[in-house]
């Protein structure tokens, strides 16, 4: 594989152009060439793909798209390029497995592969925004104590003295030291003290404030795992480069993160689907992460729960599992907010869609991960147990269920009904559930599951 | 061939994404007489309301988007020097100044709204990611525009919004110019916080606020 450094350079020697014409003349026409000659077409149905030749091309299309379209880095106006055999070497060369974790709690997660029912990574969190420290430390507490959960995504806590960080100032930084020591305290109290993080730092949005806070004495370790963004479409900036070096250079674990925008420069879901993949080769490649966040969205619904969603996800896993096996853990982005039935049955689609595809296990982000506070550590033990019971299913048989599910909440995507926040939901004393609606909401959500074939049983 | 089978052949060459033809027909129509307003009224814009709608129906994407604008600059082109020589404005149907705040990288959504408005007919300036609040101001003066749009994605980037209002009342300009906000970060309830004038959720919200305000 090539070697950081040269990787840096390729940021600075390769073609000079605009942004615009990157996208315009390079990006759009090569993948929109690219999936006309891999043929890759979604007959807009199928949610969970079983063609294995099918999954084989849009592997193949994301390699090209790579070679032929390159990356792009804003901060020198050049073209990242690199050749056939760099791009499909860092492909076979990618890790497929990583250790996170400390003591008790340290574990390996593997890449899986397609129709496997190995038991997947078991992740459960997200970056949402919390209001106060007493919710933000009860929540990472109550995700940490579900006993099935092998890492966590810890929400962002953005204030300091009851005002909001601005971008790049100092009290971000001072936000996201305070973020990592919340953390690590709310994980302390449960008992699960080496625990990994694996969405550091979920309050840093640039390189000083992430470096800053990754210090060792504030509680993160290089064995919890540090996450590198692209920007936009095929994107590298100098912030991600200099994580790039710093987290390489402590040995820490890297998430390579993508978000490809359905309706974006990719178009619909076949460019989607090829350009996640892309992103889990480059993530290799140009950031050698040894794990990747794959987190297609919708560009106007800020959801990952539509049909062509899905169906992109499920690909670019099944692309991954057929030829790098990296592991990967897929962000649902949904609609329905926390605790509600809607919420619960784009999670079951979302799993079926992903888990026999090989990717593995995480939690539902709600209401479009816009809403505080929105975390409830109930609602994520059940999806780590929703996504057990879909390793039971091959890819064919998890398609017809998935569309089930999905047929559920179709018709309410663009009008979400609204959820819980925590203190609804717990009491902020004795960190109990003492609402007994959301609770019967969930109960009858695992009833119709049962009903409809899936059997999700309590942890 | 009459003057509605003209608009019509305009039409179909902006939909179907056609460069060659669009030109040719849009030289077609000047020649059998047609004023260039009415070339534009008629036959561009019909055909950009089409694409918008396929658009928001997610028949076709940005790609097919950011094509569409540029093959009806193509045809805008051939159009320009009739209009001049004719002395009359292009009617545009307003002016906006659009950016991402200062500290936020992030340019898709904006662009796409930057595109459903220019397709909407609207005069657009794009001053990209990572904006002065004060660039705002500046531009926005400069173009004598009706409407400033900032998008902001993160939660930390929001306050460049509020600063361009903040920036706005400071110059004692706030009224001169109506200010709307979005982004991934951005809600309702903080538009109403900082005195936006409107918030849209997606890039089709956007366009109608702006028809709102100065249609």
């Amino acid at each position: 594989m090539l070697d950081l450094i040269d990787v840096f350079e390729r940021a600075d020697t390769g073609l000079l152009i605009s942004d615009i014409d990157y996208y315009m003349n390079r990006f759009v026409p090569k993948l929109s060439e690219i999936v006309d000659r891999y043929q890759i077409k979604w007959d807009r149905q199928t949610i969970v793909n079983s063609d294995d030749d099918l999954a084989d091309r849009v592997f193949q299309a994301a390699v090209d798209l790579i070679v032929e379209a390159g990356a792009y880095c804003p901060d020198t106006n050049r073209v990242m390029e690199f050749s056939r055999e760099e791009v499909l070497r860092a492909a076979e060369q990618s890790p497929k497995a990583v250790r996170f974790g400390e003591g008790r709690e340290a574990k390996t997660m593997y890449g899986r592969g397609v129709d496997e029912d190995s038991v997947p990574w078991i992740h459960v969190g997200g970056g949402i925004y919390t209001t106060e420290e007493q919710i933000y430390l009860d929540t990472v507490e109550g995700l940490a104590s579900i006993g099935i959960v092998d890492s966590l995504s810890v929400p962002s806590i953005l204030h300091l003295r009851g005002k909001d960080a601005r971008v790049r100032s100092p009290q971000e930084l001072l936000a996201a030291i305070k973020t990592v020591i919340l953390a690590r305290e709310g994980i302390r109290r449960s008992g699960r003290t080496g625990l990994p993080i694996i969405n550091g730092i979920s309050a840093a949005s640039n390189s000083v404030s992430m470096i800053a806070a990754a210090s060792p004495q504030f509680g993160l370790r290089p064995s919890d795992g540090f996450l590198i963004d692209f920007l936009s479409e095929m994107m590298v900036n100098y912030e991600a480069l200099q994580k790039v070096a710093y987290f390489n250079s402590i040995s820490a674990n890297i998430g390579s993160t993508s978000t490809p925008m359905f309706g974006g420069y990719a178009g619909g879901a076949e460019g989607v689907a090829i350009l996640a993949t892309s992103y889990l080769i480059m993530g290799s490649l140009i950031y050698r992460g040894n794990y990747h966040y794959n987190a297609p969205l919708h560009q106007n619904l800020r959801i990952s729960s539509t049909k062509p969603l899905l169906w992109a996800i499920g690909m670019s896993n099944q692309a991954n599992a057929r030829h790098m096996k990296r592991p990967v853990v897929n962000l649902p982005y949904l609609a329905g907010g926390a605790g509600t039935k809607m919420y619960h049955y784009e999670m079951a689609a979302y799993m079926l869609s992903v888990v026999p595809a090989g990717g593995n296990i995480f939690s539902g982000h709600p209401a479009k991960s816009v809403e505080p506070d929105s975390l409830l550590p109930k609602d994520h033990q059940f999806h780590a147990e929703l996504g057990l019971a879909t390793v039971r299913y091959s890819r064919k048989d998890a398609d017809p269920l998935a569309r089930k599910f999905f047929a559920k909440y179709e018709n309410s995507i663009k009008t979400p009904t609204k959820g819980f926040r925590y203190d609804q939901v717990y009491d902020l004393k004795t960190k109990k559930i003492i609402n007994d609606d959301y609770l019967k909401i969930q109960d009858e959500v695992r009833a119709e599951y049962q009903e409809m074939g899936l059997e999700v049983l309590p942890s | 061939m009459d003057q509605n089978e003209l608009f019509d052949h305009l039409k179909k060459a902006m939909v179907d994404l056609e460069p060659e033809v669009l030109v040719s027909e849009t030289a077609k129509s000047l020649e059998a007489g047609i004023a260039p307003l009415e070339i534009i009224e008629k036959g561009l814009l019909p055909g950009l309301n089409t694409i918008g709608e396929l658009f928001e129906n997610e028949e076709i994407f940005l790609p097919e988007l950011m094509k569409s604008a540029q093959i009806f600059q193509g045809a805008m082109e051939l159009l320009q020097p009739k209009i001049q020589e004719q002395g009359v404005t292009a009617g545009k149907k307003g002016t906006v100044v659009i950016g991402t705040v200062k500290g936020d990288l992030h340019y898709i959504g904006k662009n796409i709204v930057k595109l459903l408005m220019e397709t909407s007919g609207f005069d657009v300036h794009d001053l990209g990611v990572d904006v002065d609040p004060f660039a705002f101001i500046v531009k926005a003066d400069e173009v004598k525009a009706d409407v400033i749009a900032l998008s902001a994605l993160l939660t930390t980037t929001l306050m460049g919004q509020r600063d361009v209002i903040e920036a706005l009342e400071g110059q004692g300009k706030r009224d001169k110019f109506k200010v709307i906000v979005g982004g991934g970060a951005v809600t309702k309830s903080w538009a109403d916080e900082i005195g936006a004038d409107g918030y849209a959720e997606n890039g089709y919200g956007a366009v109608g606020l702006v028809k709102s305000f100065v249609g």
